[in-house]
């Protein structure tokens, strides 16, 4: 008998996916599936593609498709322009936010909230509707509302940084979020903040990839499924055990799984 | 080029009462009626656009400019230039009164008799066709002044000249805006002189933006005593030919200059910044930022020059130039240079130049913002260092909003 998740349809499915950049091929024939309500964990060395899956799933100008596909609930997203697939629904939490001195953050998140809202055909929200918005939201990452008075991650700490990225994600109330090595640079307090928020922002119809290193995010946050990539596609996928063997072996332990072919 | 062959014959009108300044410089001019394309200050200089600066009538009467923007209130003093209104008022803290034309005369001559052609070119023409209508001079002292707002403008198919004079008093304080209004097809010329007495600080708005081919040469000369702060935000766009000379003087040193400018072209346009700020004595400060935007076709040019001679010691002096390139066919020359004879100084300059920043693009993408919203949000922060810079209030003059309009 299928399980509840099992019968539903996939959010986001990539199928034999190609990439490359600068005639570089990076992704060498990815797949993944993630159901709604699904979290999936990705590891792997550094510079095995787990960064460019994420950029190229919210359509990172600098990077093509050469082969496959990216469904989100069925739709092929390859023609769409970031911000199509941003007010879609999919999220990418930067691994380095971007600092953009002179733009407001507040200005900022109230644009694309309504963005996302548009999209949803929900009312826009006006200057004040935002901002009682925002203060709810806020309380995710225990961050205080002077913070929407500065410039986009200017002066931000790391913490501070990957706080406003959770914020933002909570405000886009995304249906895939890709949440790019989150749990880096964060102190121990700091990681809980983040992790619990994004347990407060997790439901049933969204999807989340966390893209990780350590064990410690998934200690806080326990995957559905982990993935192991290495030279441009999954190599081993397990459950949350399997990070803990990842924990306890190193990659190198996952060597034997690489299609040498 | 109707102006230059006036010149050159001698066809310009010596009667006004101006005409001591005048002749000083007719008799320059008629040496070198035009620029020498070959000196620093004038080689980008487009010389079909110079021409046509130069080709229109010369007109001496007042055309009240259409101002988009509230008028005078409490708070705020406007002056049109030109339009004869006289201003004396004295109030308990300060006072503002016109020079009359001795004093006008004393503070400006010694620097026209000084003058050359090639250097002081934009000044001389300026001197020789602006009547003694279209000259404000003014002396200002006290604290606690409201905003002075003086307003220059060109109208249509005419060649327009005016000049201001400004003496500010010791241990004054006032805020000073100028507004360059170009009209379609026109050129204004506009030169200003600032005095700025021991223990005073000024600080200074220059804002210009022109409509259709519209011309505009805009030189600017601020005398510093000790102890005096100048601050200076300036905003040129929307001319066809426009050109802000700045040459600042810190007579005796131990003054602090703080000037943040910036220059947007678009289609053909060119505009350009010369800047020269020469110390002449020890302690000086000086932290420029000059920003330009290019589109298009348009070219963007600063040429900045820091003099520091041997008494210029201690002098602390930056000098930056940033630039955007938003067009593979638009052109940016930048040139901040230093020339420095003391020992003991702290100077430095540098320039960049870049395209709207990628990374940036791409983040605000990423959370559902058009390209274009995102590349606004980017440049309303580009401008947005130097409009807050400036002494205007956005509600008199939203210019963010004119920027963010115009392209």
């Amino acid at each position: 008998m299928k399980s509840k998740k099992e019968t539903k349809k996939p959010l986001l499915e990539i199928h034999d996916l190609f990439a490359s950049t600068e005639n570089l091929t990076i992704l060498k024939g990815v797949n993944i599936s993630i159901n709604p309500g699904e979290i999936h964990a990705i590891m792997g060395r550094n510079g095995c593609g787990k960064s460019t899956l994420s950029k190229i799933i919210a359509g990172h100008p600098s990077y093509e498709i050469t082969g496959g596909k990216i469904k989100l609930s069925g739709t092929d997203i390859e023609p769409l322009e970031p911000e199509e697939r941003a007010q879609s629904g999919i999220f990418l939490g930067f691994q380095y936010p971007i600092e953009i001195p002179g733009v407001s953050n507040l200005e900022f998140l109230r644009v694309a909230t309504n963005a996302r809202r548009k999209f949803l055909k929900k009312e826009e929200l006006d200057t004040f509707e935002f901002e009682d918005l925002v203060k709810e939201k806020l309380e995710i990452v225990k961050m205080e509302p002077t913070f929407l008075n500065r410039s986009i991650n200017q002066g931000f700490s790391g913490g501070e940084k990957k706080r406003n990225e959770i914020l933002q994600m909570a405000l886009l109330e995304p249906k895939i979020a890709i949440l790019d090595e989150t749990d880096s640079g964060l102190d121990i307090d700091a990681l809980r903040i983040v992790a619990s928020g994004i347990k407060k922002i997790a439901n049933e119809n969204c999807g989340i990839i966390l893209i990780t290193h350590y064990q410690r995010l998934l200690d806080e946050i326990k995957p559905d499924f982990v993935h192991v990539m290495a030279n441009g596609k999954i190599i081993k996928t397990g459950n949350s055990e399997l990070a803990l063997e990842l924990e306890k072996n190193g990659y190198e332990w996952t060597d034997k799984f690489i299609d040498k072919t | 080029m109707q102006i230059i062959e006036e010149i050159s014959k001698n066809r310009i009108n010596k009667s006004a009462s101006g005409s001591i300044l005048q002749k000083i410089c007719l008799d320059k001019l008629q040496l070198n009626p035009l620029p020498n394309h070959k000196s620093e200050i004038w080689r980008m200089a487009n010389k079909s656009k110079l021409a046509r600066f130069l080709d229109y009538k010369i007109n001496h009467d007042f055309y009240k400019p259409n101002i988009p923007y509230e008028n005078e209130s409490q708070k705020v003093i406007r002056l049109i230039i030109g339009d004869h209104k006289k201003i004396n008022i004295k109030e308990q803290e300060w006072e503002i009164k016109e020079l009359d034309d001795q004093k006008i005369l004393n503070l400006i001559q010694h620097k026209l008799l000084e003058s050359d052609s090639t250097q002081n070119w934009s000044a001389l023409l300026n001197h020789l066709l602006t009547n003694e209508k279209n000259i404000c001079g003014l002396n200002i002292k006290g604290r606690n002044l409201p905003h002075l707002e003086i307003i220059t403008n060109s109208k249509n198919n005419l060649f327009n000249s005016r000049t201001l004079i400004i003496n500010i008093e010791k241990n004054t304080e006032v805020e000073i805006s100028q507004i360059n209004l170009g009209d379609d097809n026109s050129s204004l010329s506009n030169s200003s002189y600032l005095y700025l007495e021991e223990d005073s600080q000024v600080n200074h708005g220059i804002v210009s933006y022109g409509k259709y081919k519209s011309h505009l040469i805009n030189s600017l000369n601020v005398f510093q005593k000790k102890n005096s702060v100048y601050n200076l935000g300036s905003l040129q766009f929307k001319f066809d030919f426009g050109r802000l000379e700045i040459n600042i003087n810190q007579i005796e040193g131990n003054a602090k200059t703080n000037i943040k400018g910036m220059q947007i072209t678009q289609d053909n346009e060119q505009i350009s910044t010369y800047a020269k700020i020469a110390f002449n004595g020890p302690n000086g400060f000086l932290d420029q930022l000059n920003k330009s935007l290019a589109r298009d076709r348009s070219h963007s040019v600063f040429e900045g020059l820091i003099v520091v001679p041997r008494i210029a010691q201690k002098t602390d002096a930056s000098q930056l130039s940033r630039n955007l390139l938003l067009s593979n066919y638009a052109k940016i020359d930048t040139k901040p240079q230093l020339e420095i004879i003391a020992d003991d100084v702290k100077c430095m300059h540098g320039a960049t130049i870049s395209q709207l920043n990628e990374n940036e693009l791409f983040y605000m993408r990423s959370r559902g913002l058009t390209l274009e919203q995102a590349s606004k949000l980017q440049l309303r922060s580009y401008y947005q260092e130097i409009i807050s810079f400036l002494p205007i209030s956005k509600e008199r003059w939203d210019l963010l909003a004119l920027l963010l309009k115009n392209k």
